[in-house]
C-alpha cells in the first residue's frame, strides 16, 4: 500500500466518521475514538519501521521493546486525554514502561561475558584467516600461472618451433637440422627443469610420496648446515596441515642457512596431548625478528588457516628456537 | 605408459632383451624376484598409490635378492632416496632424472654400468651433495678441479671416462683422485663402485 493510498484511507475514515456523527444528530462526540484508532495504527507503523533499521542482534530487540513501550505509553496518554483527564492514572503505566525499557537497556549495555568475548574473537580470527587464505591461494595461483607461462610454456613453444625448422631442413641441410635438434633437446631439458621447480613449489614430491616426516628429512639433507631430525609427526595429520607445517619448517630452515651463521640445527617433532609442536633449533647468532621479512609473514598466514601458531625465541647471541604449534584432532 | 613404450623401443634398438614390462609396484616386485633380470629400469611413481611404489618395490626386491641391479628413473631426484638406494652397499644402483633418457648414449652406458654392478647417480644429486656439504666438511680443501673429478666420480664414472669428460689424461685423473682420497682421509680403490660408496658414505656422515 503506498503512502498516498494509506493517507487517503486514513483521511476518508476520519471524514466519514465525522459526517456520520453530524448526520446522526451530534450526540456524544464518538468519532474521536476513530481518530484515536487511525492515529495508533499510523504511529505503530512508524515506530516499527524506525526500530527495524537497527542491525540484527541484541540492540534490535531493545529497539523493538522501546517502540512497543512508546506506543503503549502514547495510547495511555491519548485515552486519558480523550476520556476527559481527571486523575492522572497513566503515571503508573508510564512508570512501568520506563522501568522495563530501562532494565532492558541496562542488560544490553553490560559488557559481554568471557565466553562471548572468546567467541567474538574467534569469529574475528576465522574471518581474517579465511580471507587471507583465499587471498593467498589466489596469489599463489597467479604466481604458478606466471611461472608456467614464462617458463615451461615459452620453452615448449620454442621447442616446437625448433622441431618444425629441423623438419624443414632435414632434406636440404642435415648438419643444420642436427644442430637444431640438439638445441631442441636442450630446450626440452630446460622446460623440464622449469616444470620441476614449479611442481616442487606447489607440493614437494617427497611430501606427496612419504608425508611430513620424510619430507622434512629430505629438506634437512639438502641444507648446507647439518640438521638432525628427531621424532615423527602423528600419522593422522591431514594434507593441508602437512603442507602448511612443511613450508613453515622449510622457511625456518632456510632462515637458519641464510642468516644465523649456525653450525648445527635440529628439527624436533614433539607430540603432547592434542598438540603437535615442531621445534626448529639452531646454535647461530640469534636476533631473528619474526616481524621483519616477508617469508615468515607468509608462513603465519598459512598457519593461521590451520589454527596453528608460530613462535620465535631468538635472543641476540643465540640460540634460536622457532616453534610451530599445531592442534591435532584425536585419532 | 608413454615412457615405458618408448623405453622398450629404445632398449631393444640397443641390443637389450626386454623380459618383462609391468605397470604396478606389486607386479614389479614379483617380476624382479622371480625373473631376476640382469638390470631393471624402474619409475619411482607407480600405481596403485602413485607415490613411491616403484622405489619401495626396488628396495624390497634388493632386500630379497642382494645386489639386484636397478636403475631408478624419476621426474625429480632426492638425496633421501639416493641414500636409501645406496644404503645396502651392494652397488648396482642407478638413480637418474627422466630427462637423461634424451641423451641415448649416456643413458645406455648408465644401464650397462648398473648391470655390471656399478653406479649411475644423476649429476643433480651429486651437485646437491657437493654443494650442501662443501661449507661444513673438509671438501673446501679440494681444488676446483678436484671437486669436478669428485663430482664425476660420484656419478659412477671410471678414471678413463672422467678423463674423457674433463679433457685430461687418465693419469692426471688418477693423480687427482689420489689427492682427493688423501685429503678426505679415504683408502683409494680400483673398484668404481666402492669409490662411489666411500664418497657417499663420507658425504652423508
Amino acid at each position: 500500500m503506498t503512502a498516498t493510498i494509506r493517507r487517503t484511507v486514513a483521511g476518508a475514515l476520519c471524514v466519514a466518521a465525522t459526517v456520520a456523527w453530524l448526520v446522526t444528530g451530534r450526540g456524544v462526540f464518538w468519532p474521536r475514538w476513530v481518530y484515536f484508532g487511525v492515529g495508533m495504527v499510523l504511529l505503530g507503523r512508524l515506530l516499527l519501521r524506525r526500530a527495524l533499521r537497527v542491525p540484527p542482534g541484541r540492540r534490535l530487540w531493545l529497539a523493538l521493546d522501546a517502540a512497543a513501550c512508546t506506543l503503549i505509553g502514547c495510547a495511555d496518554l491519548s485515552v486519558w486525554v480523550l476520556t476527559g483527564g481527571g486523575y492522572f492514572w497513566p503515571a503508573w503505566t508510564l512508570l512501568g514502561l520506563v522501568t522495563i525499557v530501562g532494565l532492558h537497556a541496562w542488560v544490553v549495555s553490560r559488557p559481554p561475558g568471557a565466553r562471548e568475548r572468546e567467541l567474538t574473537e574467534r569469529v574475528a580470527t576465522l574471518t581474517r584467516s579465511r580471507r587471507s587464505a583465499v587471498d593467498q591461494q589466489a596469489a599463489e595461483l597467479k604466481r604458478i600461472e606466471r611461472d608456467l607461462h614464462d617458463g615451461a610454456q615459452a620453452r615448449l613453444v620454442s621447442l616446437s618451433l625448433a622441431l618444425g625448422l629441423a623438419g624443414d631442413l632435414l632434406r636440404r641441410d642435415v648438419d643444420g637440422a642436427a644442430q637444431l635438434l640438439a638445441e631442441a633437446r636442450a630446450t626440452a631439458t630446460a622446460a623440464l627443469d622449469d616444470l620441476r621447480t614449479v611442481t616442487q613449489s606447489i607440493h614437494p614430491a617427497v611430501l606427496a610420496d612419504r608425508g611430513l616426516g620424510d619430507a622434512v628429512r629430505a629438506l634437512a639433507l639438502d641444507l648446507a648446515v647439518p640438521v638432525t631430525v628427531t621424532g615423527d609427526p602423528p600419522a593422522q595429520l591431514g594434507p593441508a596441515v602437512q603442507t602448511a607445517a612443511y613450508f613453515a619448517v622449510a622457511e625456518a630452515l632456510a632462515n637458519v642457512a641464510k642468516h644465523s651463521a649456525a653450525t648445527a640445527a635440529s628439527v624436533t617433532f614433539d607430540q603432547g596431548g592434542d598438540m603437535l609442536r615442531i621445534h626448529v633449533d639452531d646454535n647461530g647468532s640469534g636476533g631473528a625478528d619474526p616481524g621483519r621479512g616477508t617469508g615468515l609473514r607468509g608462513i603465519v598466514g598459512r598457519l593461521d588457516a590451520i589454527d596453528a601458531r608460530l613462535s620465535v625465541d631468538s635472543p641476540v647471541g643465540g640460540p634460536t628456537r622457532v616453534t610451530v604449534t599445531i592442534p591435532i584432532e584425536p585419532a | 605408459m608413454l615412457l615405458r613404450d618408448g623405453l622398450i623401443r629404445l632398449l631393444e634398438a640397443h641390443g637389450f632383451e626386454v623380459v618383462a614390462a609391468v605397470g604396478t609396484g606389486p607386479d614389479l616386485l614379483t617380476e624382479l624376484v622371480t625373473r631376476r633380470p640382469d638390470v631393471a629400469v624402474v619409475d619411482v611413481r607407480l600405481p596403485p598409490s602413485y607415490t613411491d611404489e616403484g622405489l619401495r618395490a626396488a628396495l624390497a626386491a634388493r632386500a630379497e635378492v642382494p645386489g639386484l641391479p636397478v636403475l631408478v628413473l624419476s621426474a625429480y631426484v632426492e638425496r633421501l632416496y639416493a641414500r636409501e638406494l645406496l644404503a645396502d652397499g651392494h652397488g648396482g644402483i642407478g638413480y637418474l632424472l627422466k630427462d637423461r633418457v634424451s641423451d641415448l648414449d649416456e643413458f645406455v652406458a648408465a644401464i650397462r654400468r648398473v648391470a655390471a654392478g656399478g653406479t649411475a647417480l644423476d649429476p643433480t644429486v651429486v651437485a646437491k651433495l657437493l654443494d650442501s656439504r662443501a661449507r661444513v666438511l673438509p671438501l673446501d680443501r679440494l681444488t676446483p678441479r678436484e671437486r669436478e673429478v669428485l663430482g664425476q666420480m660420484a656419478q659412477g664414472r671410471s678414471n678413463a671416462a672422467i678423463g674423457a669428460a674433463l679433457f685430461i689424461t687418465e693419469k692426471a685423473v688418477a693423480k687427482h683422485t689420489n689427492s682427493i682420497f688423501a685429503k678426505l682421509g679415504l683408502q683409494s680403490s680400483e673398484d668404481d663402485n666402492r669409490r662411489v660408496l666411500a664418497v657417499l658414505a663420507y658425504l652423508d656422515a
